[in-house]
């Protein structure tokens, strides 16, 4: 069990059978030596959002979810099947992929992170960096090496997003998943 | 407005006399003027009878058409929750009201403390899911600007104010009936609540050598042994002091009524913790504020952003000086020399404490604005 003083961002807590993760707290000192907590929180169910304020001593009971590491496999329409490495199944919906979605094209090898909550998967996880491949982009215009101006580029599986002016069709670009940024592109 | 018939009001009293305070003011304006059953639960009845003498201690009673409840530990299995319910102050509602809540939700209220502070206004009308029931909490934050849900005042009070300040007779047989006759005296008529606070002995020394005659009336409150300590006496309800300029009368604990008139009826008032802080900014005189002190000096910060509304519109100097007094009086240092220059400019500080009196007033006042909120809602 935790109070509200001692939640912090990163915690999942369980408000009335749901988990929720806390994104962000701010602890505010109220009257008479009481506190107001006041969260983002997101709810790993169905992705909702929301402020919250708690009272400090407000209890909560945290929830440590089970973790996994889980590749992709294939495309069962309409589902996303990933496998973890004593090859048990485990299938999402489009919608179910989250932040997943941009990056998913087949025969990818990067390791995900599945997060479980009561026997079932609710999330998968790209690792913070991945590489794909850029199939198509405008030509680079000869001597802007700045990397400051960007431009549109489109990967494999059909997902855009802004690249550096330098990058080329076929060049394979390192993508920062937290953010849906291009950091650079990767070396050979 | 006709889903919104019942409200139940709880509190829990910790100390002094702000949450019943609050609580049975908020209690009595909803009931006067408005068409609802109002319930109060309250779990120590002494702390209310001392501020509504015809309070019984008793599980159950009707006062002022409100229904007062006892609030003890094996609370009724049996009780049927109102539309709108009230946690005043950080309470916990009792585990079987929560569960009878459940079956039909009511709008609920967590009515938190007073405050200035820029983060108040981020936090208030935020909707709480309780992590046991899943019912959604509202908080509600009393305060100062348009974001906030406003203080707490009667319909009527302002005008109850003009009509006391109007009439003469009355105001000098309210000032009578409290042992003080002010006819052909020009004094300086200070009201003077507080908590424990060892800076009276320096105020006090400034008054004696005042060069206006002051009479400060002080309720019997935590202030009286310092008072007592510094002045070399024992003085009691209804004794009085005299040295030099400064007259000093101990007179007894008010009603809300009463105390009300006091300030109304002084030049100066010295106030402390919530509901007498309110109700002096409704007096609009000039006042000091005793905040309620908590651990790691807090408390300062939150003074300090209640003066960055409250003297907005003064000059440096009068920003300065009344700055000054405040921070001085809340932190137990030598106030004198702060308190004669605050009076330099009493006039003004006078004037701005009606302008202060009147943009609070423009906010609505805190009852009526939980009452709109549940229209919007229920």
């Amino acid at each position: 069990m935790k109070t509200g003083q001692e939640l912090r961002a990163g915690h999942v807590i369980n408000i009335d059978g749901s988990p929720w993760l806390i994104q962000k707290v701010e602890i505010s000192r109220s009257g008479r030596n009481t506190a107001v907590v006041k969260t983002k929180l997101k709810n790993l169910l169905n992705g909702y959002l929301t402020e919250t304020p708690y009272k400090a001593d407000d209890k909560f009971e945290d929830i440590v979810l089970d973790r996994k590491e889980v590749t992709y496999s294939y495309y069962a329409d309409p589902m996303y099947v990933f496998v973890d490495n004593e090859y048990n199944q485990y299938e999402l919906t489009v919608d179910e992929l989250g932040d997943m979605g941009p990056y998913i094209e087949d025969g990818m090898e990067d390791v995900c992170e599945a997060v479980f909550f009561d026997g079932k998967v609710i999330s998968i996880t790209p690792p913070n960096s991945i590489t794909r491949e850029v199939v198509y982009t405008e030509p680079s215009v000869r001597g802007d090496t700045s990397g400051k101006v960007m431009k549109p580029a489109r990967l494999t599986n059909g997902h855009e997003l802004q690249v550096s002016a330098f990058v080329e069709i076929g060049d394979k670009i390192i993508i920062d998943t937290r953010t849906g940024e291009y950091k650079s592109r990767a070396k050979d | 407005m006709s889903k919104i018939k019942s409200w139940d009001i709880f509190c829990r009293v910790i100390d002094n006399y702000g949450d019943i305070g609050v609580c049975w003011r908020l209690a009595r304006q909803l009931a006067n003027e408005y068409p609802f059953h109002i319930r109060l639960w309250v779990d120590d009845l002494t702390a209310l009878r001392h501020i509504w003498p015809e309070t019984k201690v008793t599980n159950q009673q009707t006062l002022e058409g409100i229904d007062v409840c006892l609030w003890y530990e094996q609370f009724p299995e049996d009780i049927q929750p109102a539309n709108v319910v009230i946690e005043a102050f950080a309470c916990h509602l009792p585990e079987v009201y929560l569960k009878a809540m459940k079956k039909k939700p009511p709008q609920w209220f967590n009515l938190e403390y007073l405050s200035a502070e820029d983060w108040v206004e981020g936090c208030h009308g935020l909707v709480s899911m309780d992590t046991q029931t899943g019912l959604k909490k509202t908080y509600f934050f009393p305060g100062f600007t348009v974001k906030t849900g406003g203080l707490l005042r009667e319909q009527t009070l302002l005008s109850a104010r003009n009509a006391f300040l109007a009439d003469a007779p009355t105001k000098a047989a309210f000032l009578s009936r409290l042992g003080i006759s002010l006819t052909g005296e020009s004094n300086l008529l200070v009201s003077l609540f507080s908590y424990e606070n060892t800076a009276i002995g320096s105020l006090l020394d400034s008054w004696i050598q005042s060069s206006e005659p002051i009479m400060v009336l002080v309720p019997a409150s935590k202030l009286l042994p310092d008072i007592n300590r510094h002045l070399q006496t024992q003085l009691n309800i209804n004794d009085e002091y005299s040295c030099g300029a400064l007259r000093i009368r101990i007179i007894p604990f008010l009603t809300q009524t009463q105390y009300d008139q006091l300030l109304w009826a002084c030049d100066i008032n010295f106030v402390r913790g919530e509901d007498s802080f309110v109700r002096a900014q409704w007096a609009a005189k000039p006042f000091i504020w005793h905040i309620y002190p908590q651990d790691d000096g807090i408390h300062l910060e939150k003074l300090g952003a209640f003066l960055n509304h409250y003297l907005s519109g003064l000059s440096l100097e009068e920003q300065t000086a009344i700055a000054n007094l405040w921070h001085n009086w809340n932190q137990g240092k030598n106030c004198g020399e702060a308190w004669n220059e605050c009076l330099k400019n009493r006039q003004n500080w006078d004037k701005h404490t009606k302008e202060w009196c009147y943009q609070l007033n423009s906010l609505g006042d805190l009852a009526s604005n939980m009452v709109q909120f549940c229209q919007k809602t229920l």
